[in-house]
Order: C-alpha cells, then structure tokens, then sequence
C-alpha cells in the first residue's frame, strides 16, 4: 500500500486550513458586532453548566443566528451590563429591559431603551405595581412573552416573490448606499409588517398561564380553559385566517399588549362602554361582528367557568384552616362580589339545561341500548325457533 | 327505485313517492349536517392531519352546514304542508297520532322480549318505535332549526340566548345521533332479519309475509277494507286475477 507523499498532505492541509479560514471571515461579515470579544469563549456549543438549582443553562451563542435576531446589531454589554469582567463571570445581573441600549431612537434622537413600556405594563394588570401584588413570582416578565425572535426572510410581504424584495431594495440602495444597513431596515420593516406568531400560539401563549387554575385561584381569577369551548377556538383550532384568539378582542385595533387593564376600567377594550366595539373590530384587519348589538356584547365571550360555579353553589366555606381553603374561600367571595345576580342566574340556567341534557342522553340512549339488546335477543331465538320447526317439518316429510 | 311484485305476490305500501323522497332529502341532509357540525369538536391533533387545507375546509364546512340545514328546514316545513294538504299526509298524521295503546303495546312488547309472553302485540301502521322516532324527528328538528338560525344570526341576540341555543344545538345534536344510530340504524341495519339493509326505503313497499308479522293489526285493517287495499297494496293477488281491480304500482301519481 503506497502513502500519500508529505509533499501532498501539507498541500492538502494548507488548502484546507485556507477554505476555513475563508469560511470564519465569510462568518464575522454578518455577524454580530462582538467589539468585547465574547464570542471567544461563547462560540463553544458545549459551553454551558448546571446552576445551582439543577437547571441546565447553555452559554452558547451562535453569531450567525444572532446576528439575524431583531437584537442582532447591539453588542453582548448593550444588554448585559455588569458583572461581566471577571473570568469566569461570578456576579451576572439579570438582563433589564429598562436599560439604555446605546443606540440612538430615530423619531426622538434619544438613547433608547424599553423603560417606557416597562413602566406601563407595571401600571396595567400584568404589573407588580412595585411589589404591592400578591404573588409577583406569578406575574409575567418581558421574556414571558417575549423572545428574540429571528427577523422574517426577506421575500415580499404582499407575494412570496423575492424579486420583489430586491427591486424594494434596489430602490432603497439608491440614497441609503450601506446595504448592510438598507437590508437591515428593511428587515426591521418588514418584522413588524406581518404576525410573528399564529393565533394557536398566542392562545398557548396566555394559556400557559391563565389556564393554570392554581396560579388563577391565587389571584382570584378564574381560569379561561372555557375559551376552548367557544366558536373562536374552533376557527383558531382549524387556523382559519384572522380567527379571533385573546389579542383580538383583549387587545383589539387602537390598544396596547402592554397595557391591558381589568374589564372595570374604562380604558379596558372589555369595559361595558367598549363592548360594542370591541366586538365589532371595526378597523382592524377584519371586521368581526359589525351588527353587533350591545345584548349580544355585553355576554361573557368564555363560557361561565369555576367562579361562577362556585358564586351559584348554596354550600359557602366559612372556616378555613388550611392555607388551600383559605384560598378557596377568598376566590368564592371574589366570586361572590364579581358576578352579578344575573350572571349568576344565567349560569344557572345554562348549567341545569345541560344537566337536563346529559340526563336525558343517558336514560333516552340507556333504554335505546337495553330495548335494542332485547329485541335482538328475541330476534334471535324467533328465528333459531323457527329455524329448527321447518328442519322438523323436512325431516317428518323424508 | 321500485319494487316489481312477482307473480301472484302482493306488496303493501309503507312509503310513497312523496315519502321516500321525503326521507331521502332528510338521510343526506342529516349525514351532511352531522358531519359537518361534528368536525368543529374534532381534536387539535386530527386537525393537525389535514395538513394545509385546514382553512379551506372550514370555510366550506360551514357554507354546506347552512345550506344542507337551509334544506332540511325546508323539507320539514314541506312535510308539514303535505301532512295537512295531501290526503296521505292527512292518513300519514292520523295513524302518527301517539295514543294509549301505544304505551300498552311498549310494555307488552318489553314483556315479549323477556319472555314472560308469548306474542308479540299487534301492531297497526305505526309502532310506538316509529311513533316515539317520529315524535323525535320533529322535537329534534325544531329545536335544531332554531338553535341554529339563533346561531347563525348571533350578533342580534342576546349573549344569553347565544349560549342557550348553542347548549341546546350541541347536545340535540349529540342525542340525535346516537339516537339514529341505536334506535333507528338497527331497525333498519342490524336486526337478524334486516340485516344487512332493509330496502323498504328505497323501494316503499314490503311483502305481505312481512307486513303480516309485523303491522298485523293494520295488515287486517287493509283486508277488510276495499278502500284500504286500493291504497296500499301492490300487486295482483292470486284469488283476484280475473275480477279484481289493477292495481297501480308504487309510483304511480293515483296514490301519492
């Protein structure tokens, strides 16, 4: 067996060593700005611990992905501020959102930063209200909702056609000559331009937390498993277009995600004042019920659920020991004081005609099943009855 | 599809042309609606099967939801019409007519099939299965129909009454199909000697053999009366070739 000749593998080797090199320069051309150097270690993909609670955390950043991300052109200390200069770090901070980011915001010429829509998801119901709120572990962070999501591609928001895009482009490169920079924009653009996420998800979204009966009950909510149940999961469930999942009509056209306040106050879209409207979603990219009346808007969307079931039963706890009754009794007299007299009454209403109807299914379609059983039971004997004269009759005649 | 007596065999009219058409618009229009209606209650991951066209036929479940209720409604309120304006209507609405015998005959027959006697009762045109299926058909269809105009008009009703109607559409709708499958499916399908179907929808007519074990008081009723034997019986009896009268065939505009 003859062997490559050194001669042969150092060219191979210099060959192969210039391709990856080309190919680690055609990567730090789009990739993030790293002027810290953290990509030194952060590029590792194994780079990662267990805390101190046993959670996996994975340290690994890859600068291609992140370079796409809508915080792709902030540096690593944008964000991460302190705690950063001793190696290995040992003193991290949590990232916050309120933090300036250096980077000049173009309708004001300010530093921005999210400290403007911190301060008003503080004041709205998902809100600490500094501390004040009973249970704050519960209440969501920015990063409950919010990742850091990868900008959409490129092609054309009105066709799939990325001509389109490039002609777009093209025009913009006309004044703006930094492509890097006219692609960015665009992408920035176009971002905000479609959904980034389907109704399911935004229904998964809040349900993570709102269908958790333990954390509602803490704060005497109820849980909205009951959307389930409505004509708007059904058409979110088939992914019918614009189908109505909680934005739609918890934040309609002309709210904000981050301000979203209780169904009392009148800057609530729910607010009585607001129903119509609400349902009718006159300007937003479907009009949903424009003949709505305020009969039909004044309604509970969700079916009654726990707290009605609990405000209508006779049975009142009025002693309680343990912290879990405690808490039943709180969400009972929450409940109690919530719901009307009339909601209360329709709940009960609704919940005998369905009691009515299971009772009826079960004994119309319990005597079908019996009365069936028997006729074929006797059926059956008839006709091994008669089967077996007519053998007799044959073999009389023989 | 008609049902050619043979040689010297009679048949008796269980259904007329009117009837069987009848029957057969609310067959299509009830499998079209409860499968249509249904498929909104399918679970996310059977959903998840129909891949991209998800949308699209939920937009066309819902148009052919309403137009094969459209047409159901319709064909009740046809039915309605014809049990008042024809004179088989009329006929049909008479022997309908729930009566005491009828709960007699219930627990006589409940007692047949224990075993604690001997015959079956006897019974005229209508059983009390039909009648009770019948009675039914109509509670069913009225509450369907209006639960489901409430729904379909729903941005002028009260949330309230919203509510109601849809409770009341979902499990109508859930009683109804069962009820179909166990009670009428099995008369029709799976009874011993049914099985595997019973034509008589199709064809309208039964033999004599069968209209004699089965609707005996009645089978009786039409032989002591010409009038009666004129009205359902198809085919030459053997004893009347020579005198008696032709009689039609099912189709035949005389009796519909």
């Amino acid at each position: 067996m003859r062997y490559p000749s050194l001669k042969i593998v150092a060219v191979f080797t210099v060959l192969l060593c210039m391709f990856l090199l080309a190919e680690t320069l055609q990567a730090s051309s789009d990739a993030l700005p790293d002027s810290e150097n953290c990509l030194y270690c952060h590029r590792y993909p194994q780079m990662g611990r267990y805390d101190e609670k046993g959670k996996k955390r994975i340290f690994y950043i890859n600068d291609r992905v992140f370079a796409r991300s809508i915080h792709g052109k902030l540096s690593c200390k944008s964000c991460h501020v302190s705690g950063l200069d001793q190696i290995p770090h040992t003193d991290i901070q949590k990232v916050d959102c309120t933090t300036k980011c250096h980077i000049k915001e173009p309708s004001t010429n300010q530093e921005f930063s999210h400290a403007n829509i911190v301060q008003k998801v503080e004041a709205s119901v998902h809100g600490r209200k500094n501390g004040t709120k009973p249970y704050p572990e519960d209440l969501p962070e920015c990063k409950s909702c919010h990742d850091n999501p990868l900008y959409s591609s490129l092609e054309g928001l009105w066709c799939d056609s990325e001509a389109l895009s490039n002609e777009t482009l093209a025009r913009c490169t006309v004044c703006h000559v930094r492509k890097e920079w006219a692609d960015n924009f665009y992408a920035h653009f176009m971002h905000r331009m479609q959904k980034q996420r389907t109704q399911k998800e935004i229904v998964q979204l809040c349900t993570g937390c709102h269908e958790d009966q333990e954390k509602m009950n803490r704060h005497g909510l109820e849980s909205i498993e009951t959307y389930k149940d409505t004509f708007h999961w059904k058409q979110v469930k088939y992914r019918v277009e614009n189908a109505p999942d909680c934005i739609t009509c918890h934040v309609p056209v002309g709210y904000s995600t981050h301000e979203m306040y209780p169904r009392t106050d009148p800057r609530s879209p729910l607010h009585m004042n607001n129903r119509v409207n609400t349902c009718a979603h006159q300007g937003g990219i479907q009009t949903c019920h424009p003949g709505a009346t305020p009969e039909f808007a004044m309604g509970r969307v969700h079916a009654y659920g726990a707290n009605a079931e609990m405000a209508a039963s006779v049975q009142t706890t009025t002693v309680a020991s343990r912290d879990d009754e405690k808490l039943k009794l709180l969400v009972q007299v929450r409940a109690k004081n919530e719901l009307s007299k009339k909601e209360v009454f329709h709940y009960q209403v609704l919940h005998y005609i369905t009691l009515f109807y299971k009772i009826l299914i079960g004994s119309v379609i319990g005597f079908m099943i019996l009365h069936q059983f028997l006729d074929y039971r006797r059926t059956r004997k008839r006709m091994n009855q008669r089967h077996h004269s007519m053998n007799l009759e044959k073999d009389d005649r023989v | 599809m008609k049902h050619q007596p043979l040689e010297g065999q009679r048949l008796f009219i269980r259904l007329n042309r009117s009837e069987k058409n009848q029957h057969l618009i609310f067959v299509v229009c009830f499998i079209i609606l409860a499968v249509t209606g249904f498929m909104v209650k399918l679970p996310e991951e059977i959903i998840a099967l129909l891949g991209e066209h998800q949308q699209k036929l939920f937009y066309y479940r819902s148009i052919v939801h309403r137009v094969a209720g459209t047409i159901m409604a319709l064909a009740s309120v046809y039915h309605v019409g014809y049990l008042f304006l024809s004179s088989a209507g009329r006929r049909w609405f008479i022997d309908m007519m729930p009566r005491p015998k009828d709960l007699k005959e219930m627990f006589h027959n409940l007692m047949y099939y224990l075993g604690t006697r001997e015959t079956p009762p006897e019974f005229d045109r209508f059983s009390y299965k039909q009648k009770l299926e019948y009675g039914a058909l109509i509670a069913g269809t009225v509450l369907m129909t209006g639960s489901g105009i409430i729904l379909w008009t729903e941005s002028s009703w009260d949330k309230f009454i919203l509510d109601i109607a849809a409770i009341v559409h979902a499990m109508e709708a859930v009683l109804a199909c069962m009820a179909i499958m166990i009670w009428h499916l099995y008369e029709v399908h799976l009874r011993p000697h049914k099985f595997p179907i019973d034509n008589m929808w199709l064809t309208g007519v039964i033999p004599e053999e069968e209209m004699k074990e089965e609707f005996p008081l009645h089978y009786k009723k039409i032989m002591e009366n010409p009038e009666l034997q004129r009205i359902y019986i198809v085919g030459e009896p053997p004893d009347r070739h020579e005198t008696g009268p032709r009689i039609p065939l099912v189709d035949l505009p005389g009796i519909n």
